[in-house]
């Protein structure tokens, strides 16, 4: 590998010299000047040239221009005063730029520069939502939420309360990768899926890749969603918070030496048990007072970015989060966590001009673990995913008409799954199960942005990713290719193929993603995932303000997997036996327009979509799967939405005064529900069921509609504090959460016995929250 | 194993919502079509008359007779004809309704030969549909095991017992068991009632309950020892009740134990088991 790598970069610097003939390159660093945050997607452009570029995720940018005549160099960001610089080019020079927001432009080109950099890049299926309009965007009870923002963005199904998994074009919940500064997140979800991990105050920048996966992505099939954390005010002292009805946070962060070097903490907890402690010691002697659960989450981000000289940064962050869920008895003590662990060590190195690389090493951990301890007895059930990742890209920049990248990455992932121990305390009764593996995941991969014309340019790569775990070992090879063809300056079209392998599984119940879920290997019998997805779009600038995407996916899916009937999940030291591995499919058209300058911002999505599975078969011979034995065919997964419509608008009434409203409509999801029932008298001894349901077909049934109108309005009522009010579920709809059918009893006198017999069944819809309004105090120190 | 179901707890944050709201509302909705199947519950124990209920299954929304009308009518299906054969000899069981006065159930097939003990050979069941279709089922008479001893012990600082239930599992085999244990009386709701596997323990094994027996108590201790499909069927209709109600819960349909034409649900099975009485006492 080391080879490879050596000859690549000699290739590189070799072809760097003969471009750098007639030509110089203007690199550099992009950022904001107040804060010193590098600005990611930020644009440069030269004056008089139609040429320019856009800085990478770490805000380094690289530009060819040609020696000779000075030259205008346009640095642009929105929400920022662009900045001009002008240059003479004779040689090689490097250009820190840090932009100020200061006065706003009415520039057209400073309002229409984010839906340039879409219009003109290859990239396809992707969304963005910035920070601010994530604190802008209430979610539940009055908390801001990038992840479950993001899910407001066409392709990704939104609403749905009590499903905690994202659903990317018909992929499995299992099936994003999710990575916070370049780290794995397994689960990114705190609180059963109200809420996710991802703290928005300390989050610069979010992004979802759903289809023309660029190959530096790998290890999912349907989306990748990039998280960067902030660097740190490298400038001045900052801090920042908010004091809600469910949590509380703190961000704090400044320069460690002033421009050079800097750090941020960021932190926030619920506080749920706070109040609800007090309820039960109030109550406590009330024998028929039964206690209210403990609850809480908390999580915690930190970083450090180092400035190493002109050349050289380095960045250390880290994540740590826990939900913790508790009930005590008189004859039991349960306690439930589950959290997530990242640590993340970087390093960015500009080689030269035209080569820069960023090596990570990273380390995540997701685990649960439940305990019971019941008088003279206890139980511990847990299971947990352990990753060592060490990775490289490098971006190389030739000319103006290519962009190289190529890197690999290696991860050693160790799995817990399923251990239980149980006994009690004086030994008498004592068993345990579980497994554990051991795997490493592999990748390497090149691609090259080449702009043919200024009307046309591909991006082509190629991913050669494999996993070995159990003496076998799979590799894959994952072609991905994305082009633009700009029919006028306002027209663009778009496609993309994408190739995918998956090496890890999330055993999940088909009732909903829970943090007991469990990552499970690829082994000898559970073969990797597979997807191919092609995907082709318009885009349409409409005037200066509306951006016009429509875009239509196809994709197959390959080696999926689902549980076999009756599956017995928990103390079961050969999972793989319940686990059947099918095919499946997705396809849909989406479309949103989208305003991202003025007063009124916001977007328009829909999405109309199909996803199916088929031919499943058992890895265990004796395994039962109705589904195919009954003869019925492809299913759709209860995440199957037909529909799905979500209208986001932020309107700025005053420059104090801030409204925000967001509605959304699916389709119902689907549920598996019983179509038949009978009784069940069983032996002597045991108790007579007079109404056990009768499953067959798979997910037949669609839940009503979702529709959900919540509004928000922050009033920036000091230059450094601020109130959030939101009313969530506006107009107090009742969503479905789920439907059960329950039998209704009267006692009858049977010849002098009273006899209890069902009369009828009733369909009971339970909802998950009513109208919710909230407020939240924000401030900065 | 149903003790180590987290699956229980999880509903307990949504009700903390329910709680404060009126979020439960009754709906109506349309399922799909449904075909009455039939039901066959048959347990062979030894020494015991050959019996059967044979039942029909209903659409889900279905009314349910009221015991005025004709309601055995609308549950048994009868006029069937059913035999079960056994090491040449075939025992025909009559159309009849029967109530067992002592054990409380209800049989609509029976002969008046009892069960043979014999663990060798397959006991094979036939019925014949007064339409043609057919149900067949086979299985085979499982050795008992033991209990070993039943135990009560009170913990030092408390008033309360718990129940300690020994027996020995031959690691050399795959054993299936149920287990069930009964206050007061058979005719009572189980306080333990499920059915497992040896995949996690072997040798001597114990079966406990908390320490919630107060002195006097009689404790009934049962051990089944079950054949696979009996263990598959009961985990089956446990997750099948579970998974109507409870989101967090994966929907099973019912094990599929028997053949035939007719697409029956149920069980044809041997009944082996050992069964203790204590009363609690210390």
């Amino acid at each position: 590998m080391k080879f490879i790598f050596t000859l690549c970069l000699a290739f590189f610097a070799v072809w760097g010299s003969l471009q750098a003939q007639s030509n110089v390159s203007i690199s550099g660093t992009l950022s904001d000047g107040e804060s010193g945050e590098t600005l990611i997607g930020a644009t440069i452009l030269v004056e008089g040239l139609n040429t320019g570029t856009t800085t990478n995720e770490y805000g380094f940018y690289s530009l060819s221009v040609p020696t000779g005549d000075s030259i205008t160099l346009i640095y642009s960001y929105v929400g920022f005063q662009p900045e001009l610089k002008r240059i003479l080019p004779t040689a090689d020079v490097t250009m820190n730029v840090g932009l100020s927001t200061g006065v706003k432009l009415e520039e057209v080109v400073v309002k229409a520069n984010s839906f340039r950099e879409q219009m003109n890049s290859t990239e396809m299926s992707v969304e963005a939502v910035s920070t601010r309009e994530a604190k802008l965007i209430p979610v539940l009870l009055g908390e801001s939420d990038i992840l479950k923002t993001i899910q407001l963005k066409p392709g990704i199904p939104s609403g749905s309360e009590g499903t905690t998994g994202l659903f990317v074009r018909g992929g499995g919940a299992d099936q994003n990768l999710i990575v916070l500064d370049e780290a794995v997140v397994y689960n990114p979800n705190h609180l059963f899926g109200f809420f996710s991990t991802f703290n928005t105050d300390a989050v610069k920048d979010l992004k979802i890749y759903k289809g023309g996966f660029p190959a530096q992505y790998g290890g999912r099939l349907s989306s990748a969603i990039d998280i960067k954390l902030k660097d740190g005010n490298n400038q001045d002292f900052e801090g920042s918070g908010g004091i809600g009805l469910l949590a509380s946070r703190l961000t704090l962060e400044g320069p460690i030496k002033e421009g050079k070097s800097s750090y941020i903490v960021s932190g926030r907890r619920t506080y749920f048990d706070l109040i609800t402690r007090g309820i039960n010691e109030s109550q406590k002697d009330d024998p028929d007072f039964t206690p209210i659960p403990d609850y809480y989450f908390y999580d915690l981000n930190t970083k450090v970015n180092i400035q190493l000289g002109e050349k050289d940064r380095l960045f250390l962050s880290g994540y740590f989060g826990r939900d913790v869920f508790g009930v005590e008895g008189d004859f039991f003590d349960f306690s439930f966590d589950w959290g997530n662990a990242t640590g993340t060590a970087r390093w960015n190195h500009v080689f030269n001009p035209r080569l820069f690389a960023n090596t990570t090493f990273t380390y995540s951990d997701y685990q649960y673990n439940i305990e019971n301890k019941a008088t003279g007895f206890s139980f511990n059930v847990g299971s947990n995913i352990e990753d060592v990742n060490f990775k490289t890209d490098f971006y190389y920049t030739p000319n103006n008409q290519h962009t190289i990248r190529f890197g690999a990455n290696v991860t050693h992932h160790s799995f817990t799954v399923g251990r239980l121990k149980a006994g009690s305390d004086d030994g008498t009764i004592s068993f345990s199960a579980g497994q554990e593996f051991e795997g490493v995941e592999f990748g390497a991969y090149v691609a090259d942005e080449i702009d043919f014309t200024d009307r046309f340019s591909v991006n082509a790569g190629l991913r050669f990713s494999g996993f070995n775990s159990q003496d076998k070992t799979y590799v894959g090879l994952e072609p991905r290719l994305a082009a633009r063809y700009s029919l006028t300056d306002r027209w663009v079209l778009k496609a993309s193929y994408a190739r995918m392998y998956q090496y890890l599984h999330l055993v999940s119940s088909a009732g909903a993603a829970l943090p007991t879920d469990v990552w499970y290997p690829s082994t000898a019998k559970v073969k990797p995932q597979r997807s191919d997805q092609v995907a082709a779009g318009v885009s349409y600038l409409l005037g200066s303000q509306f951006l016009i995407n429509l875009e239509a996916y196809y994709k197959v899916l390959d080696n999926q997997l689902q549980f076999v009937d009756g599956a017995q999940l928990f103390a079961n030291d050969e999972l793989e036996e319940e686990f059947a591995v099918g095919e499946g499919e997705a396809y849909g058209l989406e479309v949103s327009i989208e305003k991202k300058e003025g007063r009124l911002t916001g977007w328009i999505g829909y999405t109309l979509a199909k996803t199916q599975l088929d031919n499943f078969e058992t890895l265990n011979p004796d395994g039962r799967f109705l589904q195919e034995t009954g003869g019925y065919g492809a299913f759709s997964p209860i995440y199957d939405r037909r529909h799905d419509l979500s209208v986001v608008a932020m309107y700025e009434v005053t420059d104090k005064l801030t409204a925000t409203a967001t509605f959304v409509y699916g389709s119902g999801d689907l549920r598996w529900l019983p179509t038949g029932r009978f009784t069940f008298q069983d032996i002597y001894g045991a108790s007579f069921e007079s109404v056990v349901p009768d499953f067959q077909e798979r997910n037949t049934f669609r839940l009503p509609a979702y529709h959900r109108l919540d509004l928000g309005l922050v009033w920036q009522f000091h230059p450094k504090h601020d109130f959030t009010f939101s009313v969530v579920n506006a107009y107090d709809r009742r969503n479905t959460f789920f439907i059960y059918l329950e039998p209704e009893f009267e006692e009858v006198d049977n010849g002098g016995v009273l006899v209890e017999v069902p009369t009828r069944i009733a369909a009971k819809q339970v909802s998950l929250f009513p109208i919710l309004p909230s407020i939240t105090w924000n401030f900065k120190i | 194993m149903k003790q180590f179901s987290i699956i229980k707890y999880l509903p307990v944050l949504s009700i903390l919502f329910l709680a404060a709201c009126d979020l439960e509302q009754e709906v109506e909705i349309e399922l799909p079509e449904y075909d009455s199947r039939p039901v066959v519950e048959c347990y062979l124990e030894p020494d015991a008359p050959f019996q059967l209920l044979l039942t029909k299954s209903s659409p889900y929304f279905e009314a349910f007779p009221s015991l005025d009308d004709d309601f055995l009518s609308n549950l048994l299906l009868q006029e069937a004809e059913v035999s079960i054969k056994h090491n040449g000899i075939t025992y025909p069981l009559e159309n009849e309704l029967r109530f067992d006065f002592f054990t409380g159930k209800l049989y609509n097939y029976s002969s008046t030969a009892t069960v043979p003990y014999d663990t060798l050979n397959p006991f094979e069941l036939m019925i014949t549909l007064p339409e043609g279709e057919t149900i067949t089922g086979s299985t085979q008479l499982l050795p008992q095991i033991p209990i070993d001893s039943v135990v009560v012990e009170v913990a030092e600082s408390d008033t309360l017992a718990r129940i300690l239930t020994y027996f020995n599992d031959n690691p050399n085999q795959e054993n299936y068991y149920r287990r069930m244990l009964n206050l007061s009386s058979l005719d009572s709701i189980p306080e333990q009632d499920f059915a497992f596997t040896d995949r996690v323990f072997e040798g001597n094994v114990v079966l406990g309950t908390n320490f919630e027996y107060e002195r006097g108590d009689t404790i009934y201790s049962a051990l089944f020892h079950i054949d696979k499909n009996y263990h598959d069927f009961l985990q089956s209709i446990e997750a099948a009740v579970a998974g109507n109600g409870n989101p967090f819960a994966q929907p099973s349909p019912t094990a599929n134990t028997l053949g035939g034409t007719a697409d029956a649900i149920g069980i044809f099975t041997g009944l082996v088991y050992d069964r203790r009485m204590v009363i609690v006492d210390f």
